[in-house]
């Protein structure tokens, strides 16, 4: 062997498997550097960070289910049968006590309060109680740790949705999953570490836009974003071969490819030259193993029937938690799921059906299905949005007919599995849903919560960005909930 | 000796111990900033203990008899006893603040302690001074030489010219002017041509843009389109026409304020508008007001003063000297701007300069006083012609035009994109009559609505509604449709609507879609298809279109009435018609409006009644003679030629200030409704003097400041960024901050050397760039050997030449110049290429106009990817798959990632694969004879030099392959060629295009193609 291109291959080495930033290789460096490398190569395409876990990780994977446009906690989990006898009156000032409104409802005459339409019944050994509009998450109740006190700084979509992801309001920042995927890596090595499925939606409203920033790496490598599994064209973007061209046509041309480069990598002794290597046949790699993942076939027809009658239209929010699951299985880290339709500034009772009778059923089966194959220990799943609704009524309010504007100031979010309580329930809010009666947990405390569930220290995982040490959550103290850690 | 191989990034640190002295910036500031500022700084409130460390009089001042730090002795230094402290509740850096200092940097610190703990005052801030004599090969081979180090040899002239062309045009170099350079070997006129291209401004122009967060939508909420391309276009002619970066830097701060501005000054203002907008329903306008500020002046403190500013934003900056009431001193040059929080959703939000040229501007003025002759010409007919009242006749055909070229005068149009209507002028396919043709575009549904308020529509007898439409053969609409007062008609899938926000119950299918690119009358009778009454009237007429492009030509809306009662022939009907209205457009003279909105019978003012009854006459009435038609024609196309001119002429944001300044304030803690104390337009203290031009100082005067000689950041900043630019990394790594946060520059001395030659030169750019490519240190060869690559794997000493990744749109613009597809057409509104579905859509608004994608083509998609349509929250993926920002906020370093996806877009990606099939024809037209000419040829088309016998050996042997795979699948050849819309040639079979397309594909995915080398 060439001694140069020797010496360089140690180096190459030590750039690959030890610790000096480039964490990339992988089965690819088989390729190479020849059946040894391979066998020495266990460590992961996308390893963690020096030093993490901080601590031993309860959840092994994460999956986010973010309803976006904000779901009414009054029709769902904050249960407040005394407000029926509210019906039409209007919400005591002491209550709404001045704060901020939106443009949308600040100029409104009055403020009637408008009950949930919605009966809720008590499910669980926990005795929980949930709105009708769940009964199949509902059966899980004894799995969730449910947060009724949550609360976040902004107060309208945009700044909101990249709160809830990012820590902060502007554009910019790194989010949840990219934070995971650069500090914890993935164990998969045929598939991105962090995945993003955004599923169709029935609500008639006008949808809430969502923004590729709350799945972008923000100011860390940009080889940290999620990737967005896609239910119309390439399930990921340009994994199929153009029409004409065959995997034995692509076989060979990347069997040179990797000659040439190699070729080059000994004349030149860039280490990038070897990573591109590797990349390509990742790549190669990810043409099978995509189709692999996205093909339902292999389910049998008791879990598939599990998660309802959409679950075979691809891009429903019932094939994206199947394949929520079978990303999970597969070693991927983080998997987020954005379903649209939440902001029921009017007609809410028609539109939060469509919304729950999307979700709904799916999401039961995904907690029954990951818990059926032992997964739901180490996988987080979070439910929540980007903020609540208003106890009053936004627009008109009849018997069966009613809006709710946009509400910062309690929502709820539930977790389960990935070493999360079940069964209990954090927090309270005020008579009217309008205010923290005890307990406040801010959107940080959450992200922090679901750091520490990861092995991170969520005050030790940090960037410097700009000059300073950033972090996910935020420069103000913030603590993840123990009350809900099992 | 034995070398001990330590990586650059220790490298500064390790070298100063080779050297006598330390240096307290280059070797201690680093370590004190990252470890003991936070409590220890510049930041007050948070300064524990009363210690500063930041400063020699904090560092030297003993309190209760104790020193914190005491020159040449460590035993009465309490910082150092609190450093090698065992005991845990003493030790320093506190272990709950998780830092902790090294070995070697406890031993940097004891040293300096004991050389005397001298200060320094941080780099940045001292004004930049010249060595004598200095020059960029020099101070680095100076350098070099501490570490026993020199300069590689030069790189053989095909690497050369490739990596100059790439650098200053963004494009690999022709196969002739290789062959020239190879010839000649004139490296500096080679140089000067790539310089004096007009691709130079292209690719400088693409680093700035990333600067100036450039794109072309809003960026918030609905993410809609706005007009910016305008400034896009002067940042590339700036640098072309090598306008000197002071000037460059004053009109974008402050081009509005220079006396008598220039429209390119104007439009470089448009800097301060890039900044992303909203216009949310519920948005809080103090609250955007606030946050546009505290980014205008984020991105001016980091672009120019290399200081991270946006700490300062929530607290005095921890670091470097910048207060929070300072930057909010700097915000409040920005505070008082004209431009509403709430962008309105609009491709036009104020401040608005449109940019008519010579001809577009007399063309306007000629059509405004056309139209004005021709109505005051229609107005004088009408005078003379008495009105006809036919009280007795009987019914007769009564056609209204709804819209032709122009719409019903005094119509209210609303649209889906809540922008101003899209008419096509003259359309290559031609209109249907007259010039303009209405057009509507979405991926999804879109809709012209369309209230006649002047001339109320109602159904006579027998009616009959009727539009010419044409579908886009390549957007094909499922469905074209019209609603009469919310009614629906539809042509083609009735079930496009369902499951949408569109669909609605009683829809009418009517018929088949039209037949693609061609006109068709579309018409029915309101009355039998819609169940719509003879005299009732008609509101709201909705042009609509599901799923693509059609353009409408001639509505209108005909049917029997008496002349007597019909609003076109009876003066009293219309007036009771229109009055009952209420509502008048801006065209109606205020005199006419007022007569026009009391019922007839109230007005008893004579001259009154015969001014609207003139009016009436002239512009609404069926012309009731030959005289008036000719003239009422005369007018029509008078208000077409000037609603036409006024179209025509293009826009772009700019900056300006508010009439009246607005009271600013520190925003404590960074929130908008929590106000602290009252600011001034101001500069930082730790800077030289601001020269103030009135009592409050402007824009302008903050503009000089930053490019005043005495400023020690501006030409700093600069230069490094060009540096960076041109050898893949800054002398200072962190080129967005030069603070005691941001690296120490690898080589301080050419780094102020560059800086004072730069300002010295007159911020001359052009020079600038060609000093660094012209640098024996950017011409050496770029092969590394392995003990350098321990040493310096960032190559930041320079002892090879530079070797770093194309940038997303050198990638893309080099597969489509070496195919020959590139369209080499400069300017204008960002265009479409291919684009994947279901990029834009899953995540738009609901009707955003940038929800659905509607890709260009022909010529538009080979456009160079500078003028590609940057859309914010849906950036193209080859662009950010590549690392380009999303331009959301300020960029001034792109990383550069090796990824998969990066791999399979390359491969797979119709514009690259389409590339490969045009690059695979040229070299069966071009490329010689046998296959090893040809396989030389494509590969020097590419790659600029000739294979290696091995090279050609790999190739020869994938060229077999991929004959022989396709020799036995013709069909699958066949499919391949046809990859994106250009035609194959049909040079040679299928099977052997195909088998060439597979082989270029390949070569436009080697490492060494995607590669300044």
């Amino acid at each position: 062997m060439n001694p140069l291109f020797e010496s360089n291959l140690i180096q190459t080495r030590r750039q690959f498997f030890g610790h000096s930033g480039l964490r990339l290789g992988g089965l690819g460096l088989a390729y190479a550097m020849g059946a040894d490398a391979f066998a020495a190569s266990k460590s992961r395409v996308h390893e963690a960070l020096p030093g993490l876990p901080h601590f031993a990780a309860k959840a092994r994977a994460v999956i986010y289910l973010h309803m976006n446009g904000g779901p009414s906690q009054l029709d769902t989990w904050d249960y407040k049968p005394g407000l029926q006898k509210w019906y039409d009156k209007d919400l005591p000032p002491s209550v709404q006590g001045g704060q901020r409104l939106t443009g949308m409802t600040s100029k409104q005459a009055r403020f009637p309060v408008a009950p949930s339409l919605f009966k809720f019944a008590q499910y669980g050994q926990c005795g929980r109680w949930v709105s009708e509009l769940m009964p199949f998450t509902a059966k899980h109740v004894d799995d969730i740790a449910l947060v009724k006190t949550v609360h976040t700084n902004a107060i309208n979509h945009d700044p909101a949705c990249t709160f809830v992801m990012t820590g902060r309001e502007v554009p910019g920042y790194a989010s949840l999953g990219s934070w995971l995927a650069y500090g914890l890596g993935s164990e998969s090595n045929d598939l991105p570490a962090f995945v993003v499925l955004t599923p169709t939606w029935s609500a008639k409203a006008m949808a809430q836009a969502l923004f590729t920033r709350m799945w972008s790496s923000g100011f860390l490598p940009s080889k940290f974003s999620g990737v967005a599994l896609r239910a119309v064209g390439d399930p990921v973007l340009y994994i199929q071969n153009p029409d004409g061209v065959s995997p034995a046509n692509r076989r060979a041309m990347l069997d040179t490819l990797a000659q040439m480069n190699a070729h080059r990598f000994e004349k030149f002794g860039d280490p990038e030259i070897q990573t591109r290597i590797s990349q390509y046949e990742m790549a190669f790699r990810m043409q099978t193993s995509v189709p692999e993942l996205v093909d339902l076939k292999q389910e049998s027809q008791s879990t598939l029937d599990m998660y309802g009658p959409e679950v075979l239209k691809p891009g429903t929010f019932a094939a994206s938690a199947i394949l929520a699951r079978r990303l999970v299985e597969r070693g991927v880290r983080v998997v987020q799921v954005l379903h649209r339709g939440w902001d029921q500034h009017g007609n809410l009772p028609r539109d939060i059906r469509l919304q729950c009778r999307d979700t709904d059923q799916p999401i039961g089966a995904l907690l029954a299905d990951l818990k059926q194959r032992g997964l739901l220990e180490s996988t987080l799943v979070i439910w929540g949005g980007e903020f609540g609704r208003t106890v009053y009524s936004q627009g008109g309010l009849s018997q069966t007919n009613y809006g709710r504007d946009h509400h910062p100031r309690n929502f709820c979010m539930w977790m389960a599995g990935g070493g999360i309580k079940g069964g209990v329930s954090y927090g309270e809010s005020d008579d009217f849903s309008y205010n923290v009666a005890t307990d406040p947990v801010h959107l940080n405390d959450i992200n922090a919560t679901i750091l520490h569930q990861c092995g991170i220290d969520h005050e030790r995982l940090s960037y410097n960005f700009q000059g300073l040490d950033a972090r996910l959550t935020g420069v103000e103290k913030q603590s993840p909930i123990r009350e809900i850690l099992s | 000796m034995n070398r001990v191989v330590i990586p650059i990034s220790m490298l500064v640190v390790t070298s100063a111990f080779a050297a006598d002295k330390l240096s307290f910036n280059r070797d201690i500031r680093p370590i004190f900033s990252e470890n003991c500022f936070a409590c220890h700084g510049f930041d007050a409130k948070k300064r524990e203990a009363e210690l500063r460390l930041d400063t020699p009089e904090g560092a030297y001042t003993a309190k209760d008899g104790v020193f914190p730090i005491k020159s040449h002795d460590l035993s009465k230094s309490e910082v150092w006893q609190r450093i090698i402290t065992e005991d845990a509740d003493d030790l320093m850096p506190p272990p709950k603040s998780h830092k902790k200092l090294t070995q070697a940097q406890k031993d940097t610190i004891r040293l300096w302690i004991e050389q005397g703990a001298s200060y320094q005052k941080h780099w940045a801030f001292e004004r930049p001074v010249d060595s004598p004599g200095a020059t960029i090969d020099g101070l680095l081979s100076e350098r070099l030489a501490k570490d026993r180090l020199s300069f590689a040899k030069e790189a053989d002239r095909e690497t050369l010219i490739r990596r100059v062309s790439f650098t200053l045009t963004g494009l690999p170099p022709t196969l002739a002017e290789v062959d020239a350079y190879l010839k000649d070997g004139n490296y500096e006129a080679m140089v000067d041509r790539y310089m004096n291209s007009p691709r130079y401004g292209e690719e400088m122009a693409r680093h700035w843009l990333d600067v100036a967060r450039y794109a072309d939508t809003h960026g918030l909420h609905l993410d809609n389109e706005r007009n910016m391309w305008a400034y896009r276009d002067w940042v590339v002619k700036a640098f072309n026409a090598n306008l000197p970066f002071d000037q460059f830097t004053v009109w974008q701060i402050a081009g509005d304020q220079l006396p008598n501005a220039t429209r390119d000054q104007l439009i470089a203002t448009g800097f301060s508008r890039c900044n992303v907008t909203t216009s949310e329903g519920g948005a809080i306008d103090e609250e955007y007001r606030h946050l546009y500020a505290v980014d205008r002046a984020a991105t001016l403190t980091t672009v120019w003063l290399g200081l991270t500013g946006g700490c300062a934003q929530c607290h005095d900056h921890k670091f470097d000297p910048l207060t929070t009431a300072e930057f909010y001193s700097l915000y409040a040059f920005f505070f008082s701007s004209a431009d509403p929080p709430m962008d309105q959703n609009s491709n036009a939000t104020v401040p608005y300069l449109r940019l008519p040229t010579p001809a577009q501007q007399k063309a306007l003025d000629d059509s405004i006083a056309q139209e004005a002759a021709a109505l005051k010409a229609l107005d004088e007919r009408a005078q003379k012609c008495a009105l006809e009242e036919k009280h007795d006749s009987k019914a007769q055909t009564i056609t209204q035009v709804i819209f032709d070229d122009v719409f019903a005068y005094g119509a209210e149009t609303r649209n889906t994109t809540r922008n101003p209507s899209v008419w096509l002028h003259r359309p290559d396919f031609g209109a249907r009559y007259g010039q303009r043709v209405l057009q509507l575009s979405n991926g999804q549904f879109s809709e012209e609505n369309i209230t006649p308020t002047l001339t109320p529509i109602v159904l006579g007898e027998t009616p009959r509604f009727s539009i010419w439409v044409r579908l886009d053969p390549l957007n094909t609409p499922r469905a074209v449709s019209v609603e009469l007062n919310n009614k629906r008609v539809v042509w083609g899938d009735g079930s496009a609507f369902n499951g949408s926000d569109y669909a609605q119950d009683g829809d009418v299918i009517l018929g088949t879609l039209p037949r693609r690119g061609e006109w068709t009358q579309l018409s029915f009778d309101p009355t039998r298809v819609l169940g719509l009454k003879v005299g009732s009237r008609i509101n709201v007429v909705s042009v609509q279109q599901f799923g693509g492009t059609a353009v409408f030509d001639r509505c209108e809306i005909s049917g029997q009435a008496s002349p007597a009662k019909h609003m076109l022939t009876s003066f009293a009907a219309w007036w009771k018609q229109t009055a009952a209205g209420k509502k008048h457009p801006p065209e109606l003279p205020a005199a006419l409006a007022k007569t026009l909105s009391a019922m007839p019978e109230k007005v008893t003012d004579v001259k009154q009644r015969e001014a609207l009854q003139r009016f009436y006459l002239a512009c609404i009435a069926q012309p009731m003679n030959e005289e008036i038609a000719k003239h009422r024609l005369a007018w029509e196309n008078a208000r077409t030629a000037h609603a036409a001119a006024d179209l025509a002429i293009p826009g772009t944001f700019i900056f300006r200030d508010a009439d009246q300044p607005r009271d600013t304030f520190v925003a404590l803690r960074g929130q908008y409704n929590k106000l602290g104390e009252k600011v001034e337009p101001a500069t930082p203290a730790a800077f030289h003097p601001l020269k103030k031009s009135a009592p409050r100082a402007t824009r302008l005067d903050l503009a000089r400041w930053i490019v005043a000689p005495e400023n020690p950041m501006t030409a700093r900043v600069t230069v490094n960024r060009f540096w960076q630019q041109v050898f893949g990394i800054g002398l200072v790594k962190t080129s967005h901050d030069f603070g005691s946060q941001g690296e120490p520059p690898s080589h301080p001395e050419l780094l102020d050397h560059l800086a004072v030659s730069f300002q010295k030169s007159g911020w001359n750019v052009k020079q600038l760039i060609k000093q660094l490519v012209m640098s024996k240190a950017f011409r050496q060869a770029s092969a590394v050997e392995s003990h350098l690559l321990s040493l310096d794997a960032e190559n930041r000493l320079l002892a090879r030449g530079p070797r770093i990744r194309l940038d997303a749109e050198q990638i893309r613009d080099n597969a489509l110049f070496v195919s020959g597809l590139l369209n080499f057409d400069m300017g204008g509104r960002g265009v479409r290429p291919y684009q994947p579905p279901n990029i834009w859509e899953p995540v738009g608004y609901g009707d955003s106009n940038t929800r659905y994608y509607l890709q260009d083509h022909g010529s538009a998609l080979y456009r160079r990817s500078l003028y590609c349509f940057l859309k914010r929250t849906a950036p193209p993926p080859f662009m950010s798959n590549f690392d380009a920002p999303n331009r959301e906020q300020s960029c001034t370093r792109r990383e550069r990632s090796n990824t998969p996806l990066q791999a399979l877009q390359l491969m797979n990606d119709v514009q690259h694969f389409e590339a490969a099939r045009a690059l695979a024809e040229r070299t069966i037209a071009d490329g010689g004879e046998k296959d090893a000419e040809k396989l030389s040829w494509i590969f020097r088309v590419v790659l600029s030099r000739q294979p290696d016998s091995k090279e050609l050996e790999f190739l020869s042997a994938s060229l077999a392959k991929q004959r022989d795979l396709y020799l036995k699948n013709p069909q699958a050849a066949e499919r391949a060629i046809h990859a994106g819309e250009s035609q194959p040639r049909n040079l040679a079979s299928a099977a052997e295009t195909a088998a060439w397309t597979l082989i270029a594909n390949l070569v436009l995915n080697l490492d060494e193609t995607v590669t300044r080398n």
